[in-house]
């Protein structure tokens, strides 16, 4: 069974993936934030060149990323696309009447580097440390323990629900069914997802009670024997990444003033 | 205390005294010789089927114990009723475990008493990590962190699967999943031991490792009730065994449960092939009064007859060998029968 697993680079090597899950949860968090809210293009082509070069440096196999981006892109080009032809501006070209703004398009692209961006340094951060790890590092970094143990489960339960739809859609093929674009196709896929919910249910509270035969009260998250060593070169580390990208932005900002 | 005097060649497990000499408070403790005691449970589930009947039953500490039945017999739905995780008007107040009756309410204090292994591990397995799981009870019952670390270990080591603790439970095969989901149990170091059919979907190799795995734990002196439909390994697994179809049909010794074929018959069971191979070979000439039940017990038995029969066994062909042979075997053809 293959699964589409993010984490699956987490045994790699490099400064990136040495870095201790708490800090570098907190350090690409701030990066995040610090990139989605810049207005100027240039600053935000910079940002995405940072980012990218954090990629490189973290070693993940570049078409990982870029599968992962890809699907990003299905939803971030159609702002492109419609912010090029709705903002106001001076126009570039009239396409049958509707007319493309540089504005728009400058907007548009703005938005696409923004995603782009920020896209890049997530998949970079979970590329490179298990998943179970990102979890545990998110519950000591004290994110609500409801959030964190939806995060598990659905973490821990997509794969058994990945298997469970392909057993039922294998059971359908070996039956003669194949997916076409007619009512009665939609509606066989219909019955299977139904299907899966109430599978779904079902072991949930199976799971459930097994949970509550093993003590569990459903008051906290369940702890585990975890611990992280924040060492010196993790707050260097911090530190490092997060003044680079500040300075970045001063930079710019420096330099459009004196423009 | 008396169980364990009562069975001085059964060597007393670390767990085992360790719970009893943690609890002095507790006199009801040792003034109970069995570990479990089941009286008149009933259960309805809530579309009006009945699933238990007045199901009453008693295990003796250090017992090991087959609950045997056909599908949709109540097995697993008992199972669930031992530690109060089902519970209904007609369960309360009928399970003890060692003198104390089982409260639905507190259900989360009573792993280190019972320990449950469901049938499907997938459901055992919810933590990220198989180390997590297997912390995940200990944790949950106040245990420090040194005693946890030590339980991870010896419970991944009792199931072979020391080495595994930072496994992720999706990547495990099937015959893993099991003894993982099991060493989350043993990790809690429950006083009773109970199993929803732990050699099921396994292949030969996984299956004889479970096995061995029981019965370690069986000859360490735990109380264990095991639900199965493996007949054949029951000899080896269990002392005594229980026949349940909504209702406690039959229990006894193992031999005295695959005695009686008419009353398996009806509860839709059969007996070890090993016993039914040697009917056949009664009616081939085969002295034999006690049928084995086991290889082992077959190997006992073809050695003493064959050193009473001076180095030779005898069989013959006679006139109703046949016929004695089919009626041998025709006993446990359910599907003829009901054609019949």
């Amino acid at each position: 069974m293959k699964y589409p697993e993010i984490d699956k680079y987490a045994s790699l090597k490099s400064p990136i993936h040495e870095f201790d899950p708490r800090a570098k949860i907190l350090t690409f968090t701030f990066l995040i934030f610090l990139f989605v809210f810049v207005s100027d293009i240039k600053l935000a082509a910079i940002n995405l060149l940072f980012a990218v070069l954090l990629l490189l440096i973290s070693r993940l196999p570049l078409k990982f990323v870029f599968d992962r981006v890809k699907v990003v892109f299905l939803f971030v080009l159609p702002i492109l696309i419609i912010m090029s032809l709705t903002v106001k501006g001076s126009e570039l070209a009239s396409i049958y009447g509707v007319s493309v703004t540089y504005e728009g398009v400058r907007y548009g692209s703005l938005i696409v580097t923004r995603a782009t961006a920020a896209v890049t340094l997530l998949l970079t951060m979970l590329g490179t440390m298990r998943f179970d790890t990102t979890i545990k590092a998110l519950h000591m970094l004290k994110v609500p323990g409801s959030l964190v143990q939806m995060l598990m489960f659905t973490y821990r339960y997509i794969f058994v629900l990945w298997d469970e739809f392909s057993r039922m859609w294998r059971a359908m093929s070996c039956r003669g069914f194949t997916l076409r674009a007619n009512r009665y196709a939609l509606s066989m896929l219909g019955n299977v997802v139904g299907m899966l919910i109430v599978k779904s249910y079902e072991r949930a509270d199976r799971v459930y009670k097994a949970m509550i035969s093993k003590g569990y009260r459903g008051t906290r998250t369940p702890k585990t024997m975890t611990e992280f060593n924040m060492m010196r070169k993790d707050y260097a580390l911090t530190v490092l990444i997060i003044s680079i990208a500040v300075l970045l932005q001063i930079y710019q900002v420096i330099l459009s003033v004196e423009l | 205390m008396s169980a364990i005097t009562a069975s001085p060649s059964t060597p007393m497990t670390e767990s085992f005294s360790r719970a009893i000499t943690a609890s002095p408070s507790t006199p009801t403790t040792e003034n109970f010789s069995w570990a479990l005691r089941v009286h008149d449970l009933n259960y309805t589930y809530p579309d009006g089927t009945v699933a238990l009947e007045h199901v009453s039953f008693e295990i003796k500490k250090g017992e090991s114990v087959a609950l045997v039945g056909p599908n949709g017999a109540g097995k697993s739905t008992l199972l669930l009723h031992l530690n109060g995780v089902l519970h209904s008007s007609g369960s309360r107040g009928a399970i003890e475990i060692l003198g104390e009756t089982v409260d639905p309410k507190k259900v989360h204090e009573m792993p280190d008493k019972i320990g449950i292994v469901f049938q499907n591990p997938d459901d055992m397995l919810f933590m990220p990590m198989l180390a997590d799981d297997v912390a995940f009870g200990p944790i949950n019952l106040g245990i420090k962190r040194d005693e946890v670390e030590r339980r991870v270990r010896d419970s991944l080591e009792m199931v072979g699967l020391s080495g595994y603790e930072e496994r992720v439970p999706h990547h495990l095969s099937g015959g893993e999943k099991k003894r993982a989901a099991l060493a989350t149990v043993l990790s809690m170091e429950p006083l009773v031991l109970a199993l929803d059919e732990p050699t099921t979907n396994l292949d030969p190799k996984s299956r004889s490792e479970l096995i061995d795995i029981l019965k370690r734990l069986k000859d360490e002196g735990r109380t264990l009730l095991i639900v199965t439909h493996d007949v054949n390994a029951i000899p080896e697994l269990a002392d005594r065994v229980i026949v349940l179809n909504r209702t406690v049909v039959a229990d006894g010794t193992t031999r005295e449960v695959f005695s009686d074929t008419e009353m398996l018959l009806a509860a839709g069971l059969e007996v070890p092939v090993i016993m039914q191979f040697f009917q056949v070979l009664q009616a081939f000439g085969y002295p034999c009064d006690v049928l084995p039940l086991s290889i082992e017990g077959a190997v006992r038995n073809l050695t003493r007859t064959i050193a009473n029969g001076d180095g030779h066994v005898h069989l013959h062909i006679h006139k109703h060998t046949h016929s004695e042979v089919d009626s041998a075997l025709g006993k446990y053809q359910h599907h003829r029968e009901a054609g019949r």
